[in-house]
């Protein structure tokens, strides 16, 4: 009897002990909640034995829950967007890095290195897709093609970000995004082209299938998330090139578990789990040492090289996030309404 | 019964739940309110110190022209759903048949069970120009060219007419079975068809449940978001739109914050004018 308490007594301590042992992702749900399981948490499991947890929601609820629970945060890592990394980190929300405990990140791309609190995790591009069969010998050689007047109530870009579409045109009015009030004039004369704005993944999906909308500025892996659900989608990197965006990772400041964090993140840059991620969701590759599959590579929006990585349209995620809301005022009062 | 007339102990202990929502709801607008007089701080999610300036901003144009939209849009879903319920309530109190009366509350009440996005999905099946309505009209060989409802007012008031049904009707049919029905048959006795009776009778005296639908279902209508947001497409907004575009995706919580006050107000204001106006309605009794 004696050997039998002390069995359940074991039990009972066995069993928090283990659920305390945990790691806790904070992600967006869906389909990016399942790359993260199916590869990085995966392998971390085997590797160390601890389980891994998922905590899902749009970027900006997570963000605010965290804000909330500044200090004993809900989350040991977070996932989410670079410019939206900023303001975690501005806010002192993110642990500062110590890269020397991340050895896989030694190859990472330089572009990939946003700041000592976040890294790139994965990469992606928001470019031109379209419904080619509903847009006979329409060809998106140059953005500048989303200005013709045949595309007139075609267009349809996400509302709740325009930095890719503001951006593009303060380059094609011979500026950069940081003097992004040169393009004012260019995004004006694009208004009649616009149909609608998608508000999110399964909405830009929606609008393509029916083909409301044949044309979009979209997110690649997104994109060819559609094409494998069977959407003829195809996608256009335009001469001037395609916005680069980054998913980056960090620890959250205040999390007890650092030492495993750290253990995932290297795991999430282990070359062998790049070239998964890549696989699955066709992105690309935040290291440069990915051995991924040539079908793969060749996909427009998915990058390898260093060299490849130079040639996206790079806007500094920092300035980024002190831009968004003044960005985001002035289309909403010039351009969506 | 001693509970009662001694019973303030446990009157007090029955209304905690509701002073602690209360306190709850009052705090929270208090945050909502101090937020709205904060300056926004680029690239940070601290507001900064006090200003005005998120109110002034809202006198531009734009601003009064979406909160103008909504009134509108809140009107035509309001009276619109109206017309739509008010056979299906009085059939629904004046059938003696079970399995109509079963079948009609199936209908009423099943959009209340459905998600807000699954049901505005459904119509966007339904509206798309390759949806159902288009399909049928150009396999009837009605139309060549599908008919845009998407991203248009239409489209967005018939998919709220559908949310805001099942509040209708139940107002209505509370209404309308307060009615003694001899008044309809003394009203028939003296010569009277039943569209005379409806209009002199059975609609005045129903007046009450109308009002009381009305008001709920505008003030029920002004808070939509996802209806607007994914039928509108962005192309027509309501004030919550306008809180999600400009205070939410770009992180500027004290605009949305102002934004969130200016359509309380504009709320109360609409809702105690169209009080103002419909309380001799309210007033009609069968004496």
């Amino acid at each position: 009897m004696k050997r039998f308490l002390l069995a359940l007594f074991a039990l009972a301590i066995a069993v928090p002990a283990h659920a305390q042992d945990k790691l806790v992702i904070s992600i967006w749900g869906g389909s990016w909640r399942d790359l993260v399981a199916e590869t990085v948490a995966k392998k971390f499991t085997k590797d160390t034995g601890v389980p891994v947890e998922f905590i899902t929601g749009g970027t900006i609820d997570r963000l605010n829950k965290e804000k909330l629970a500044k200090g004993n945060p809900e989350s040991d890592i977070t996932f989410t967007t670079s410019h939206v990394g900023w303001l975690y980190a501005n806010d002192g929300l993110f642990e500062q890095l110590d890269v020397s405990k991340i050895p896989n990140a030694v190859n990472l791309a330089e572009e990939a290195r946003i700041s000592p609190y976040h890294l790139g995790a994965w990469a992606y591009v928001y470019t031109i897709g379209y419904r080619a069969d509903l847009l006979p010998g329409m060809k998106f050689e140059s953005w500048n093609d989303l200005w013709k007047p045949e595309m007139k109530a075609k267009l349809a870009s996400p509302d709740f970000d325009p930095s890719h579409i503001i951006a593009i045109a303060a380059i094609l009015s011979g500026s950069d995004p940081a003097h992004w009030e040169k393009g004012e004039d260019k995004l004006k004369a694009l208004k009649p082209n616009f149909k609608a704005f998608y508000t999110n993944d399964a909405n830009s999906q929606q609008l393509l299938a029916s083909g409301e909308t044949p044309v979009q500025v979209v997110l690649s892996m997104n994109a060819y998330y559609m094409i494998s659900q069977g959407v003829p989608i195809t996608l256009s990197i335009p001469k001037e090139g395609a916005v680069l965006g980054i998913d980056t990772v960090a620890i959250m400041k205040g999390s007890k578990k650092a030492d495993l964090a750290y253990k995932f993140i290297n795991t999430l840059y282990d070359p062998d789990i790049q070239a998964e991620i890549a696989k699955i969701k066709k992105g690309s590759p935040a290291v440069l040492n990915a051995k991924i599959d040539p079908e793969v590579a060749k996909l427009p929006g998915v990058f390898t090289t260093a060299a490849q990585w130079k040639q996206q349209i790079n806007i500094d995620a920092k300035m980024r996030a002190e831009k968004t809301a003044e960005w985001r005022k002035w289309f909403a009062e010039n351009i969506m309404n | 019964m001693p509970f009662i007339v001694s019973g303030q102990p446990f009157l007090r202990a029955f209304m905690t739940p509701a002073v602690l929502c209360s306190i709850a709801f009052v705090a929270a607008m208090a945050a909502v309110l101090q937020y709205s007089l904060r300056a926004y701080v680029p690239g940070s999610l601290d507001p900064g110190g006090f200003t005005l300036d998120n109110f002034t901003a809202l006198l531009k144009p734009l601003y009064a022209q979406v909160f103008l939209n909504t009134v509108w849009i809140c009107f035509l879903t309001a009276i619109s759903t109206l017309i739509v319920g008010y056979p299906l309530a009085y059939a629904l109190v004046r059938t003696n048949k079970a399995i109509i009366k079963s079948v009609l509350l199936v209908i009423v009440v099943t959009p209340l069970f459905l998600g807000e996005v699954v049901r505005t999905y459904s119509w966007i099946i339904v509206l798309g120009n390759t949806g159902f309505i288009n399909s049928v009209l150009r396999n009837l060989g009605l139309i060549q060219q599908p008919i845009q409802f998407m991203f248009t007012t239409f489209g967005v008031v018939v998919a709220l007419v559908h949310v805001t049904m099942p509040v209708m009707v139940i107002m209505l049919a509370a209404g309308l079975s307060h009615i003694d029905r001899d008044y309809q048959k003394a009203a028939e006795s003296l010569g009277a068809g039943p569209i005379r009776v409806s209009l002199t009778v059975t609609l005045p005296l129903s007046m009450p449940g109308v009002v009381a639908g009305v008001t709920t279902a505008f003030a029920w209508t002004f808070s939509a978001f996802a209806t607007p947001q994914l039928i509108g497409g962005g192309r027509v907004n309501m004030v919550s739109n306008l809180v999600y575009q400009l205070g939410f995706s770009s992180f500027n919580f004290p605009f949305a914050a102002s934004l969130c006050v200016a359509g309380l107000a504009l709320t109360i204001v609409v809702l105690a004018a169209l009080r103002l106006v419909a309380r001799p309605l309210e007033n009609i009794r069968a004496h």
